[in-house]
């Protein structure tokens, strides 16, 4: 089979990524343009607007850096979902014009699929359990007959948005900047720990951070307090699915594998239970291009291409919707 | 109070959060549930949490059994070793039991009874999947695992109990999902009635279309 080159388009949220990759696994670049809001948290318009304005200079940079050409490109993959609604439409759209004016075929891709799939090509690990956690995601998975299977995931609202939005009350601003100070904490104050089988839910647990905050606890504590339950709860859930398994691997994608204290936990827990784990390295643990890319030559070659009016972005979209007909 | 001369037997089963054994005393078999501590936790969080649903469990246990739920009976609580002595069922877990081709309908009907037995006494199980239920070989059902249950359970505490079950299917025996279901739902209705069971039912819809993909506006 002569190798494909897939150029994929990631904008569920901050970021609007670019990456070039072929059909080998190459990552051939990886280009992201982060919207930072003014302030406070993600305002989706504006963040769709900023992705807007970086798009055609993304593309450009993501081909140069590859160092290919636009015509060389066999297909073109985009984010489908889940993610908000006016930044999967910019994505959609720049993808949607290159498809038709270079006549190539459209891929779209599920945003959660594609952390597991780039996880899986860069660590190698085959059939593991899998922790996605991130901004707007916190899910357990594995593959079971053909499709991604949710085993676990939050009640509420997301570990990382909980943790940014913690940050972002107690003026400090999002992840990393509470792990940080938690560096400086002494005394772990109890906070409601939810978990419910293999779910979890954490808005009672900000709710109560932010409290202990206005009632005058140390800030380090808090921000110690509150990275230690989540972590905490992320890692009980993960054994537990663990257990019902019987998995011997996991595989921890997103945002927030880059903590290094839930690494440190996870990694605790799995030694003790004899498990092997793997984390996706920090440049591709965040929403990227290549994900969408490497993710889009897999559903590619496994016939799932797109028409334009199939294209519609899916802001709602499940992991369990996408049929996996490659190998696990 | 006399000594307590359990004998300590082998590892029966290694679960998430704890270890069971096997347990003779005065000639009776018995499995100790033993919380053992988790290294990857902060030991402010990890005895807290240990300790607490050491103790809800057999609180659990005990009311249940008086209600009639079929659970193990509780035999001893050792709160500082975080261990419950109880009796020891014979059987494999439901998740071990669903193997192709066998014939779930009265199984899965009885575990809607005794699951509808358990909400009618404002209990939530709390950890509702298919390793948390023991089927004997004479077909009884038992329920075991109440380290996560709550007495005067929500509306919603009970629908979670619902969504955990379907979800555990589903990951693991997602062709029998809709069959199994539908089975436990006439089951459940018929102790807690066809009204409860709606009014469950459209919850358990809410908690699936939540939490999906959410993202707070900044403050
Ligand atoms: N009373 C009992 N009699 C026989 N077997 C039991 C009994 N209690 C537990 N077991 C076995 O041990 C396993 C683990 O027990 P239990 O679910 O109570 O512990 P756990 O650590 O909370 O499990 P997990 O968190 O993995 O669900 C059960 O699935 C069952 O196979
Ligand atoms: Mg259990």
């Amino acid at each position: 089979m002569p190798r494909l080159l897939a150029l994929g388009i990631e904008s569920t949220a901050h970021t609007f990524g670019v990456g070039v990759v072929d059909s080998d696994g190459r990552i051939l670049s990886d280009v992201k343009k982060t919207y930072i809001p003014e302030r406070g948290g993600i305002h989706p318009r504006e963040a769709a607007q900023s992705h807007a304005r970086n798009a055609v200079n993304a593309v450009r940079e993501a081909l140069a850096d590859a160092g290919v050409k636009i015509e060389d490109i066999d297909l073109i993959a985009f984010s489908q979902g889940p993610g908000m609604g006016p930044c999967l439409r910019t994505g959609a759209t720049v993808a949607r014009t290159l498809s038709l004016s270079l006549g190539k075929p459209l891929v779209g891709v599920n945003h959660a699929v594609a952390h597991v799939e780039v996880g899986k090509l860069v660590t190698g690990c085959r059939d593991p359990l899998i922790l996605y956690v991130a901004g707007g995601n916190t899910l357990i998975t594995c593959l079971v007959e053909r499709r991604y299977r949710v085993l676990g995931e939050t009640l509420d609202i997301a570990a990382g948005n909980c943790l940014d939005h913690f940050g972002i009350m107690a003026g400090i601003g999002p992840m990393p900047s509470a792990e940080r100070l938690a560096q400086s904490g002494r005394e772990v104050r109890p906070l409601p720990y939810k978990v419910k089988g293999m779910d979890v839910s954490f808005s009672g647990l900000l709710t109560a951070a932010e409290k202990l905050l206005r009632d005058g606890a140390p800030l380090e504590d808090v921000c110690l307090s509150i990275t230690e339950t989540v972590y905490s709860m992320l890692t009980e859930v993960v054994e537990r699915a663990l257990a019902y398994t019987g998995k011997n691997s996991l595989l921890v994608v997103g945002g927030l594998a880059r903590s290094r204290r839930l690494s440190e936990m996870l990694g605790s827990m799995c030694s003790d239970r004899g498990v092997s784990m793997y984390v996706v390295p920090p440049d591709l643990a965040g929403d990227n291009g290549p994900m969408i890319a490497w993710t889009g030559i897999l559903q590619y070659l496994n016939g799932q291409t797109l028409t334009v009016e199939e294209s519609v972005v899916k802001p709602r979209m499940r992991i369990d919707e996408v049929e996996v007909g490659w190998r696990g | 109070m006399e000594r307590l001369d359990f004998e300590e037997g082998e590892v029966l089963r290694v679960g998430a959060e704890s270890v069971i054994k096997a347990v003779r005393w005065r000639g009776l078999e018995l499995v100790r549930k033993h919380r053992i501590p988790k290294k990857y936790r902060r030991p402010e969080i990890d005895e807290r949490i240990r300790r607490s649903r050491t103790i809800h469990e057999a609180k659990t246990i005990v009311t249940l059994s008086e209600n009639g739920v079929p659970v193990p009976l509780l035999i001893f609580l050792d709160i500082a070793g975080s261990s419950i002595y109880m009796q020891r069922i014979v059987g494999v877990e439901m998740r071990d039991y669903l193997v192709d081709g066998v014939d779930f309908s009265g199984a899965a009907y009885e575990l809607g009874r005794i699951t509808g037995l358990t909400h009618s006494l404002k209990i939530s199980h709390g950890d509702l999947t298919l390793s948390n239920i023991l089927v004997a070989e004479n077909g009884k059902m038992w329920l075991i695992d109440f380290g996560l249950s709550l007495f005067n359970a929500t509306l919603e505490d009970l629908a979670v109990d619902l969504h955990l079950l379907g979800r555990s299917l589903e990951s693991t025996h997602p062709s029998l999902h809709r069959r199994f279901m539908e089975m436990f739902m006439s089951g459940y209705s018929e102790v807690a009635g066809s009204a409860q069971l709606s009014k469950i039912m459209e919850k358990v819809a809410e908690i699936r279309r939540r939490g999906r993909y959410v993202v707070r506006a900044g403050t």
